[in-house]
């Protein structure tokens, strides 16, 4: 029994001790040198995304005597309050990557320094010339940069192609079009019982058809938030017809349905092998969907199955309507208030983006899948590479030069303000008979109070 | 009997031994306790020191509850979700307790069918719920097909159950038409139900403490299963009842990870899901009302706090408890 006893013991020792060389052996061996400053930066991405970040923290920890980038992966949830919390405490991180519209709430809270304070006037001018219009929007506040945009998320309409070829149908130019394409493929709710649409407006989009209709949600120079103008009731009139056509509480119905598809797959992609068509002949979706369809193409091949095409377009406007227009996310970095060291944020931020050299950001976007800031980067023979090989993506690329992309208004409250037009979509699209007016009406009321208190503070 | 007065040393060493438990108390419940009343007449957005506005928050959540938004739709929300969900707990809990409690073959599988989903993580039990509520191809609705009832929308409808709208559609049906009667808040109390095993259990413990003699009673007097529910079960039951119905009422007005999940954190679809839990974090987190939130927090605990104090009031008519001689 003494020597069962003495062998397992032995085990287990030799176990943790071959545990503990191995977390030796696999530590983080690029440790700061002493001579350099360390710059510790949070940012929330994760899976393949992160190796991406993590060689973009390679690189630039390689080419420097100065600085030392820390990244720090943190969960998105309550990356705020986090943030809050270690701004107090007086001890913030140098740089913070984020997605959320939260950048004018923790400028006019002094949470986070303007770009000013660490960029000279002539990069400053340099960033005006430089970048897009849609990433500039996401950047500033008022006329300040409080951020710099790393990458922009850009929708547009992702078509069946086989689909609407073989019913003689052409990608969608003027919202007409569109609403016959969706109605040949699925002329009333009866059609709809097979499972597969031709396009449904989603209420959370009123963002992006808001402003292909022409209207804007808040104006800047008034302070005043236009929810109720006549373009968006427009665009919301027109969203609800949808619902009209169908039966609104079959739409929520197969809306819910697309959550139930394996590991939330494009609903555009034919679930079955056998099958041609996915659950929409149209869907509006971001650039990050054409690695899904890239994959769908592959695995379709490798079986020696056939592949439906698809393409790509941008949003199509009603007469009175913008073109080339939408709804435009992205990551921004910021660098707190308090922060320990903000020039070498400032490097690593001017590195990541390919300020100075379009080049390493090419790299970092092509590796990533994602769309750079600027058309020098786009320019760039590597990115071009990429986009040659990727051509659904530079549909994507050619809308991020667009002057008709717009975020979520820059203003204190934006996330009650994104929430608040989206609910006011999904009730006068859950309830087509009900005039849009006063849904839009209370909505606005709402936001503009929550405003005046914001300014008031 | 005199007591013996404690000496100068033992005074000092039960200080010293409930100090720890002192510290935590008042560093963790009394410090915030008085930090969010302070806070709930200020502007406070964790960043900048609190600045005093008097009753200003208070004045906001009464005009939130008057227009039916914010605040006003997540008290509606709670409430539907309370009232329905713990007496609909307490029913449930008492009946399945009633026929886990008869001694049946396999009596210790079917009481840990039921008290299985109380031990499953909450975000995982929420992920599950999505699927089984899917108005195409979840289990739920294919259940309600077998005895005739055409698919629900569930989680992507704001419409409940029991609502003046769902009136005016009952009003407007047509024969032919699927009804659509369910909505996301009535998921919630769906899946709340499917978690009832916490109050089974200690169901299950009272009824096995009721005196055998007393059922023998009521037997020798001709009493019927249904009698013996009514007058002897039920009323030797009610202090757990009671106990259950405080503790469901607490519980159900603090349920927020079930909402997160299921509503992605933002109280979708149309704010239906938007419960006051959810609307507390919301505008302390996201908006950074701090000031706001702690009004809400305060009127909260007051709420519960009289719909407690109610309980215990008519406790006396209805709770039974048993008299050892």
């Amino acid at each position: 029994m003494s020597r069962f006893r003495n062998w397992i013991s032995g085990f287990v020792l030799t176990c943790l001790i071959a545990l503990m060389a191995v977390g030796w052996l696999s530590r983080e061996t690029d440790l700061p040198l002493e001579n350099r400053q360390e710059v510790l930066f949070w940012h929330f991405w994760g899976g393949r995304d992160r190796a991406v970040v993590n060689d973009v923290v390679k690189r630039f920890n390689e080419s420097q005597d100065r600085f030392f980038v820390r990244a720090v992966a943190m969960p998105g949830n309550n990356l705020q309050a986090k943030l809050f919390l270690s701004v107090t405490g007086g001890d913030p991180p140098d740089l913070v990557n984020q997605d959320d519209p939260v950048l004018a709430d923790w400028a006019t809270r002094g949470v986070i320094q303007p770009i000013a304070s660490v960029a000279t006037t002539t990069q400053i001018h340099q960033l005006d010339q430089w970048m897009f219009e849609s990433a500039r929007r996401l950047s500033k506040v008022n006329q300040d940069y409080y951020g710099i945009c790393n990458g922009l998320d850009i929708r547009a309409l992702y078509y069946n192609k086989t689909l609407l070829d073989q019913h003689g149908l052409e990608p969608p130019k003027t919202i007409e079009e569109l609403d016959r394409i969706a109605t040949v493929l699925t002329p009333d709710s009866a059609a709809a019982a097979e499972g597969h649409y031709g396009y449904l407006p989603d209420s959370r989009r009123l963002w992006a058809w808001g402003y292909v209709f022409g209207g804007r949600f808040y104006n800047p120079q008034t302070g005043q938030v236009e929810l109720d103008s006549n373009p968006i009731q427009q665009a919301i009139r027109w969203m609800a017809s949808y619902s009209q056509r169908y039966g609104p509480d079959n739409l929520a119905a197969f809306r819910q349905g697309d959550q139930s598809l394996p590991g939330k797959s494009f609903p555009l992609l034919p679930a079955q092998s056998d099958s041609m068509v996915g659950r929409y002949g149209m869907i509006m979706d971001g650039q990050w969907r054409t690695r899904d369809l890239l994959d769908f193409g592959r695995k379709r091949k490798q079986l020696g199955l056939p592949s439906p095409e698809f393409g790509v377009c941008p949003l199509p406007p009603p007469p009175a309507g913008r073109s080339r227009a939408g709804w435009v996310n992205g990551n921004f970095f910021v660098i707190p208030t308090g922060a320990e060291c903000p020039q070498g944020a400032w490097e690593f931020i001017q590195f990541w983006i390919g300020l100075n050299d379009p080049e390493l950001a090419a790299k970092t976007c092509a590796a990533g899948g994602w769309i750079p800031v600027s058309q020098r980067v786009v320019e760039t023979a590597e990115f071009q590479q990429f986009l040659i090989q990727n051509p659904l993506f530079a549909e994507f690329v050619d809308l991020a030069s667009s002057p008709n992309q717009f975020p979520i208004p820059a203003v204190p409250g934006a996330a009650m303000f994104k929430r608040t037009v989206e609910s006011a979509a999904y009730e006068a699209m859950s309830q087509p008979d009900r005039p849009v007016g006063p849904i839009l009406q209370q909505a606005n009321q709402r936001i503009q109070q929550q405003l005046q208190r914001a300014r008031a503070e | 009997m005199s007591r013996r007065p404690l000496k100068h040393s033992e005074t000092r060493a039960g200080w010293l031994f409930s100090l720890p438990w002192i510290i935590g108390f008042l560093a963790l419940f009394v410090w915030p306790l008085v930090a969010s009343i302070w806070w709930s007449l200020c502007r406070f957005d964790m960043i900048s020191p609190p600045r005093w506005v008097g009753l200003n928050n208070y004045v906001r959540l009464a005009n939130d509850v008057t227009q039916q938004q914010g605040f006003g739709q997540a008290l509606t929300n709670t409430m539907y979700y309370s009232l329905l969900s713990v007496p609909l707990s307490v029913v449930i809990g008492i009946l399945l307790a009633v026929l886990l409690s008869a001694r049946l073959r396999g009596q210790a599988i079917y009481r840990t069918l039921v008290f299985l989903p109380s031990v499953i993580p909450v975000v995982a039990a929420s992920i599950l719920w999505l699927w089984l509520l899917n108005p195409e191809s979840g289990m739920i609705n294919y259940l309600l097909s077998w005895i005739g009832i055409p698919p629900q929308n569930w989680l992507n409808q704001a419409r409940s159950a029991f609502s003046l709208e769902t009136v005016e559609v009952l009003q407007n049906y047509t024969a032919g038409n699927p009804l659509k009667l369910f909505g996301s808040k009535d998921a919630l109390i769906l899946m709340t139900l499917w978690g009832v095993g916490n109050f089974v259990v200690i169901y299950l413990a009272a009824i096995s403490d009721i005196p055998q003699s007393l059922y023998e009673a009521a037997e020798m007097d001709g009493a019927s299963p249904c009698r013996k529910l009514l007058h002897v079960t039920l009323p030797m039951l009610s202090p757990v009842i009671f106990f259950n119905l405080v503790m469901g009422l607490i519980r159900s007005v603090q349920t927020f990870t079930s909402i997160y999940v299921l509503s992605e954190g933002t109280g979708a679809p149309g704010g239906s899901l938007n419960l006051i839990s959810l609307e507390l974090f919301l505008s302390a987190f996201s908006s950074l009302e701090m000031g706001y939130a702690s009004a809400m927090a305060l009127l909260l605990f007051i709420g519960l706090m009289l719909a407690t104090i109610l309980l215990f009031r008519t406790s006396r008519y209805w709770v039974h408890y048993r008299m050892v001689a």
